[in-house]
């Protein structure tokens, strides 16, 4: 791929989004309808309060880490727009990282470039960001603690793991794969771990035997004491935790309700894309009870755990699949929330045997269809004022259809390969 | 040799990440003098910073509906029109005791305009003076002031109209009571829309005697209680008019609040009903083992695939070795 290089590509996505911010800026100001995200004004909000020394939770609909209001202060300082070159900024990040994984995995540079063009040329992710969507911060972060469990840097790895389940809570999905992949055929003090490389993957793999399914319930036990996973345990959750107390002392208990509750807790009524919307709006007039809840908790969580003890050691494909299931089956689903899957995409794609013009075509139109089918449907409900809750939950079943086909397509032609290899040349022999 | 171009690599990619932020401190520093910036949203009752260069010399309180829910925490019509019939002052020793006679206030047209959960409810109001008596009126000038009483099931966004005062479409407004914006219809209480018009002076220059002034509320549509029919029928009450004028007095400059009698104020048009789909009550049963079965189904279909596949890719793979 000679026609363009990853300094052209950035170069390219960094104009692009320039544009679309001014472009947002001149349709916010001359046209009926805002192209800056409805959220971008709220943080905006809770930060302009921050900075005159108020709680952002004065804000209503403020639902974050003041984290991110901070970062937002200058919005009122230098100007509004601040925060969207911020996550643009963040958006490019994430672009560079993804090149990063994918060149220590040793990927020929031409499958990185387009992986990297899935990220960075994707509707879906420059919008976000030019919109003023805060995503690409988490993206960015994840990605990070990827790169530092690549780099050995358990320590590193955990305080961003730890900031990153504080800002936007879903990674906490990620803390088993992460706990599972810190073994020490992997780590061990002193010295990087081994990366296996994408060739090897492609013709043989001849140094992993750590195959999933192999983690007996007592090697996992056994395992499960290592130095580097108690280390990323103490350290991730005392970073955490410290965020908690810091902004409890801070802002008491509408910190604790909006920022953290809230989402832990959220069941909305409203239409979204969750095939739970209209079972919650028809039992709204009632609590639910306990077992209610712990029904419609079970598919998530069973087929995280499986998704996790099956792939773990391919550890991005598995934190791809967990979050593209762990969407799928949310009580509530946005838009916003496929940019947690979409930063991923990119990392997985060069070890698919997905044929682009069939398969890989067929589920990005199954997926977009089913997508597009039910905005047609929430544009009727919501714009035209028809009763059309039932096509529109009939419409979020197929979605979660659409989705669970992608992950079984995904799995069915994706080329399993663990990220590390095992660092010991005896116990490789003894085990091949 | 690589090494270098590798340094080369990296040191162009931090430029160009390091390039899109500073483009975008010098895009904010060229933009900053030209517009206004972004200051908190709040269309709260304890917001008195509007307009300020009007009322301050004024000695009143801004909103009337403040009062009321400084009383009480919740919207009771009952208690409501009490509170206007009670506690508001109707007489002001500036006003002249017929005012009644000379100022009409009325509401010709009032309709809901577009569709869907985002509608604008449109009022127009019409005040009618009497020339040759409002002469006597040493006014400096007058507002007019529209308090909606807005449905159960149907809000306003206090941060939309904020952003529509901003851009001067109201001279003051305020959201009183529920202003979650998020709950349910059965989960939420009424609220109420208080709206300030400043009145053209020349009107009472007697160039003019009757002024219309049009008033375009957005509002949006909760979720509504389950029924039937599958649509809830939600009605608009008429809104309460006042008019409060700031007079010349002999002491100091005095705020007066006009509340025009019943008779005064005419409604002459039908009841405004805004159609909103509702859930079904006899879907329930339905919906709920279907979402759950689906749910079961792909939780199946997913861990299965898992399974068989994980086994099969990644035997492959290390059996390869």
């Amino acid at each position: 791929m000679a026609w363009i290089n990853m300094n052209q590509l950035l170069l390219f996505s960094a104009i692009f989004r320039l544009i679309l911010i001014i472009y947002g800026e001149w349709q916010d100001t001359h046209m009926e309808v805002r192209y800056t995200d409805v959220d971008y004004l709220v943080f905006s909000d809770a930060a302009s309060l921050m900075a005159s020394g108020e709680s952002p939770y004065k804000r209503s609909t403020y639902r974050y880490s003041p984290l991110l209001a901070f970062l937002l202060i200058p919005n009122s300082i230098i100007h509004r727009s601040w925060g969207k070159f911020l996550f643009s900024a963040l958006d490019l990040l994430v672009g560079l990282f993804i090149h990063d994984i994918l060149k220590r995995r040793k990927v020929p540079e031409d499958l990185c470039l387009y992986s990297v063009m899935v990220w960075l040329l994707n509707p879906f992710t420059f919008t976000i960001g030019t919109r003023g969507n805060c995503e690409p911060i988490v993206c960015a972060m994840i990605l990070w603690t990827i790169i530092c469990l690549m780099n050995g840097n358990v320590v590193q790895a955990a305080v961003w793991y730890g900031l990153v389940v504080h800002f936007r809570i879903y990674p906490i999905i990620y803390a088993l794969p992460i706990v599972l992949v810190l073994d020490q055929c992997f780590f061990q003090s002193g010295q990087k771990p081994l990366l296996v490389n994408w060739k090897s993957s492609q013709q043989k793999t001849s140094q992993n035997t750590e195959g999933p399914g192999e983690f007996g319930i007592w090697t996992v036990l056994k395992r499960i004491f290592t130095r580097e996973r108690i280390m990323f345990g103490l350290i991730s959750g005392a970073v955490f935790l410290s965020c908690t107390a810091l902004f409890f002392y801070l802002y008491r208990w509408e910190f604790l309700n909006e920022a953290l509750l809230y989402h832990l807790t959220r069941t909305d009524p409203r239409h979204n894309f969750s095939i739970y919307f209209y079972h919650i709006y028809l039992h709204y007039e009632r609590e639910f009870s306990m077992v209610e809840k712990l029904i419609s908790f079970l598919p998530q969580l069973v087929v995280q755990l499986v998704l996790i003890f099956c792939f773990a050691p391919d550890l991005p494909f598995c934190f791809f699949l967990q979050t593209v299931a762990f969407v799928a089956f949310n009580k509530v689903i946005t838009a916003q929330y496929f940019v947690w899957f979409f930063c991923l995409l990119p990392l997985i794609l060069p070890w698919s045997n997905m044929k682009l013009r069939w398969v890989g075509t067929c589920c990005t139109l199954v997926w977009i269809g089913a997508q597009s089918h039910w905005l047609f449907w929430g544009y009727l409900l919501e714009f035209k004022g028809k009763n059309v809750f039932l096509q529109l939950w009939l419409a979020s079943l197929l979605f979660l259809a659409a989705n669970t086909f992608v992950v079984v397509m995904f799995i069915r032609h994706h080329r399993c390969c663990p990220v590390f290899r095992q660092l010991k040349r005896s116990s490789l022999e003894k085990s091949e | 040799m690589e090494t270098q171009q590798g340094i080369q690599f990296h040191t162009c990619q931090k430029v160009g990440i390091l390039l899109i932020l500073f483009v975008g401190i010098g895009f904010g520093f060229c933009m900053h003098g030209s517009s206004p910036s972004s200051e908190v949203a709040r269309c709260e009752p304890n917001s008195e910073s509007n307009n300020l260069n009007i009322s301050s010399f004024c000695s009143f309180k801004k909103y009337i509906v403040k009062s009321y829910f400084e009383k009480y925490e919740s919207f009771v019509e009952s208690k409501f029109q009490d509170f206007l019939v009670d506690e508001l002052p109707h007489s002001c020793e500036l006003l002249p005791d017929n005012l009644n006679a000379f100022l009409r206030l009325s509401v010709p047209n009032r309709l809901l305009t577009g569709e869907g959960s985002h509608r604008h409810l449109y009022s127009m109001i019409r005040l009618n003076f009497q020339p040759e008596s409002i002469n006597q009126l040493p006014t400096h000038f007058c507002k007019v002031i529209v308090v909606e009483r807005l449905p159960s099931g149907v809000f306003a966004d206090p941060f939309e109209l904020q952003h529509l005062l901003q851009r001067r479409v109201f001279t003051d407004v305020a959201v009183f009571g529920d202003k979650n914006l998020e709950l349910p219809s059965v989960a939420s209480n009424r609220s109420v829309v208080e709206i300030h018009m400043n009145v053209n002076p020349n009107i009472f220059f007697g160039q003019t005697n009757e002024l219309e002034i049009s008033i375009d509320l957005p509002l949006h549509a909760r979720y509504q209680p389950l029924g039937e029919s599958g649509y809830s029928m939600v009605e608009f009450g008429t809104p309460d008019l006042f008019v409060r004028c700031c007079m010349e007095g002999n002491l100091n400059n005095q705020s007066c609040l006009f509340a025009p009698s019943s008779d005064s104020v005419e409604t002459k048009t039908s009841a405004v009903v805004w159609r909103i789909p509702s859930g079904t009550k006899i879907h329930t049963g339905i919906v709920s083992v279907i979402t759950f079965v689906a749910a079961f189904i792909s939780t199946l279909v997913i861990v299965l695939t898992s399974m068989f596949y994980s086994d099969i890719n990644c035997a492959k793979t290390f059996k390869l070795s």
